[in-house]
């Protein structure tokens, strides 16, 4: 989360995607960073144990949001 | 023992009547005289409890037990510790504490826990603060911090806890929430409490604070101009000088190395002014400050006038000040410039040399439109003390030998493009406007040396030094 | 550590989003993999998604998950790239 603080402060929407076991630890680190708003998108967890199939369908599922993060409202 | 006796006091509110004990739980002492309390019927106040420890902090309670005897809601007196002498003597019973020792010392208040009492002043007296308060994670750097919310000037700040900002408060009897001036270019009411937090930040200690008042107040008249200084692509900053007793009283510097570096006061007063209008005010530097080049000292650049070592009597009486007055003065500012004369034994000589110098403020070949400090370095002094000169006599010499001919002067003169336009140029033209160039004497002892500044535009649009009284 | 807000406080005490496109077109997405194992796998059908939306892409990744990524990286990124991925934390 550091890298996208660091790039939005030089003007480059950033998002970070994440799994869900992340939510709560996110919010923290944000908060800790001055940056309580900084744009994440969360997928299903876990991640390490998936076929390379089922891990493109966690991408396909999140491209929208990720999108959606990165464009104005 | 009743529930009466046991229930938690308004902490602000009157005691009441009858035995007041402030203990807590983690005292021997306490414990001891609990039966003792008990059977006298006391309202205890527990420091255990975030009620108890308030009322405590208020009492200015240092040690535990306290046992206080009130009437009409007032501390008549106290006593601290067990002493049953003293406990007799304060309660009018006798034969307290039978089974007791004669005395036992008590323990120190939960108040004076190191780390608890500046947590203490924050929690209780942090009300009076109104400004915003900005929570730093656990994972921020302190140091970082202010850097990253661009709170600096580019140089580390002290950060501005409730504790501090209370403390510096301490150093002024104005209010937290009295204005103190609008400051530009935003046009931002600044109370006192705004300017505390950045002396804090400046490093300043409490009792500089009301320097910094009295410059942000020159600064912000019209007269000083600061969003024209502010805004300007000229080099200049405000400069402030200090006259009165309040040198001493807070350690300025006017001697050795006085317009350098090493003294706190000298070295922070400036910069809490600068802080304060670049965070209240909004000005900073790429933003309404275009400066093309700046120069070092608007980072901040104070010093005192050495009063007593001046030929001449002091700046701020010049102005129409009393001598026992404290002021400060505002200037706009460039960068400071030595004047080197280790020959001149009189004073028309030095006076020369002085002039000289000053022939080149801004460019040799304009004049009128920027004024002058000459910070008058003490052999220089001497020359002058020694002929009888007095500041007057000074300024005539200098105007005398600043009237600088039309055919020097103009546009294009010398092959030089710059100049005065022939319609503002008479035969000659004196190259200070009347009171252009203000004397103040500071610096070492040694060393036949003087410094020129030179200034900003002054005119309608410019920018004109401003004198200030220094309140508590 | 709770401090002062020094400034005239018209401005948020948080850090906000810098400004959003209206629109992607055109516009280079920087893919950054914070290198923890299978995140490439995600990142690789980001890609694909990406480019298959007429979006240019670029990929970087980070030496180790453990540190924020080397100034470098960060450096090129802002001067490469207008938006930026970083993907897989688990």
């Amino acid at each position: 989360m550091h890298d996208i603080v660091d790039l939005e402060g030089r003007g480059i929407p950033g998002v970070f995607v994440a799994s869900r076991e992340f939510v709560e630890a996110a919010a923290t680190q944000a908060a800790a960073l001055g940056f309580p708003d900084v744009a994440r998108v969360f997928v299903d967890h876990p991640i390490q144990d998936r076929t390379d199939e089922e891990i493109e369908a966690l991408a396909d599922n999140a491209v929208d949001a990720v999108l959606d993060a990165l464009r104005a409202d | 023992m009743t529930e009466a006796s046991l229930s938690p006091l308004e902490p602000r509110g009157l005691l009441p009547d009858g035995l007041v004990a402030v203990v807590k739980a983690d005292c021997p002492t306490c414990a001891l005289v609990r039966p003792v309390l008990e059977g006298l019927g006391a309202h205890l106040v527990s420091e255990d409890d975030d009620a108890g420890l308030e009322r405590s902090y208020h009492l200015g309670v240092d040690t535990v037990p306290t046992l206080l005897r009130v009437d009409g809601g007032v501390e008549q007196a106290r006593t601290v510790g067990w002493s049953r002498e003293q406990w007799e003597a304060l309660t009018g019973v006798a034969g307290l504490g039978g089974d007791l020792p004669p005395s036992r010392p008590g323990c120190g208040s939960r108040t004076q826990d190191p780390g608890i009492a500046d947590e203490l002043v924050a929690r209780f007296e942090g009300a009076r603060l109104q400004s915003r308060r900005v929570e730093l994670s656990a994972y921020e750097d302190d140091a970082e911090a202010m850097f990253e919310r661009g709170w600096t000037d580019g140089l580390p700040v002290v950060p501005p806890t409730e504790a501090r900002v209370l403390r510096m408060l301490a150093g002024t009897t104005r209010a937290p929430d009295e204005l103190v001036t609008v400051v530009p270019p935003d046009l931002v009411a600044c109370t006192v409490e705004k300017v505390a937090i950045n002396a804090v930040m400046a490093g300043c200690k409490p009792e500089f604070l009301p320097v910094v008042l009295a410059a942000l107040e020159a600064a912000c008249t019209d007269e000083f101009n600061a969003h024209g200084v502010l805004a300007t692509t000229m080099p200049v900053g405000p400069q402030l000088i200090v006259n009165g007793p309040i040198r001493r009283a807070i350690g300025m510097n006017s001697g050795v190395n006085v317009l350098g570096q090493g003294n706190r006061a000298n070295s922070t007063i400036g910069r809490a002014l600068q802080l304060t209008i670049r965070n209240v005010g909004g000005g900073r530097p790429g933003g309404v400050d275009r400066a093309t080049q700046g120069n070092p000292g608007k980072v901040g650049l104070c010093f005192a006038e050495d009063e007593e070592g001046s030929p001449f009597e002091p700046l701020h009486v010049s102005r129409g000040f009393a001598p026992d007055a404290s002021t400060v003065t505002l200037f706009a500012g460039e960068g400071p410039r030595g004047v080197v004369d280790q020959l001149s034994r009189e004073p028309e000589s030095l006076a020369g040399s002085l002039a000289g110098c000053l022939r080149a403020v801004q460019h040799p070949k304009l004049a009128r439109r920027y004024d002058a400090v000459i910070v008058l370095g003490p052999e220089h002094g001497h020359v002058f003390r020694d002929a009888g000169w007095d500041r007057a006599r000074l300024l005539a010499a200098l105007e005398e030998r600043l009237q600088l001919p039309r055919d020097e002067m103009l546009q294009g003169a010398g092959g030089i493009a710059e100049g005065m336009p022939p319609d503002r140029m008479g035969d000659v033209t004196a190259k200070f406007r009347p009171g252009g160039i203000i004397v103040v004497h500071a610096g070492g002892g040694a060393g036949l040396f003087s410094t020129i500044i030179a200034g900003w535009a002054n005119g309608t649009t410019g920018s004109h030094p401003v004198t200030r009284e220094i309140t508590p | 550590m709770k401090v002062l807000d020094p400034t005239a406080e018209r401005a948020p005490a948080t850090r906000e989003r810098a400004a959003r496109p209206a629109s992607l077109e055109g516009r280079t997405i920087a893919l950054l993999d914070i290198s923890k194992a299978r995140g490439n796998v995600f990142l690789d059908r980001m890609e694909e998604l990406l480019r298959a939306r007429g979006l240019a892409v670029e990929r970087y990744a980070k030496p180790t998950f453990t540190k924020p990524a080397p100034i470098d990286l960060r450096h090129e990124i802002s001067t490469k790239c207008d938006l930026v991925i970083e993907a897989l934390a688990d």
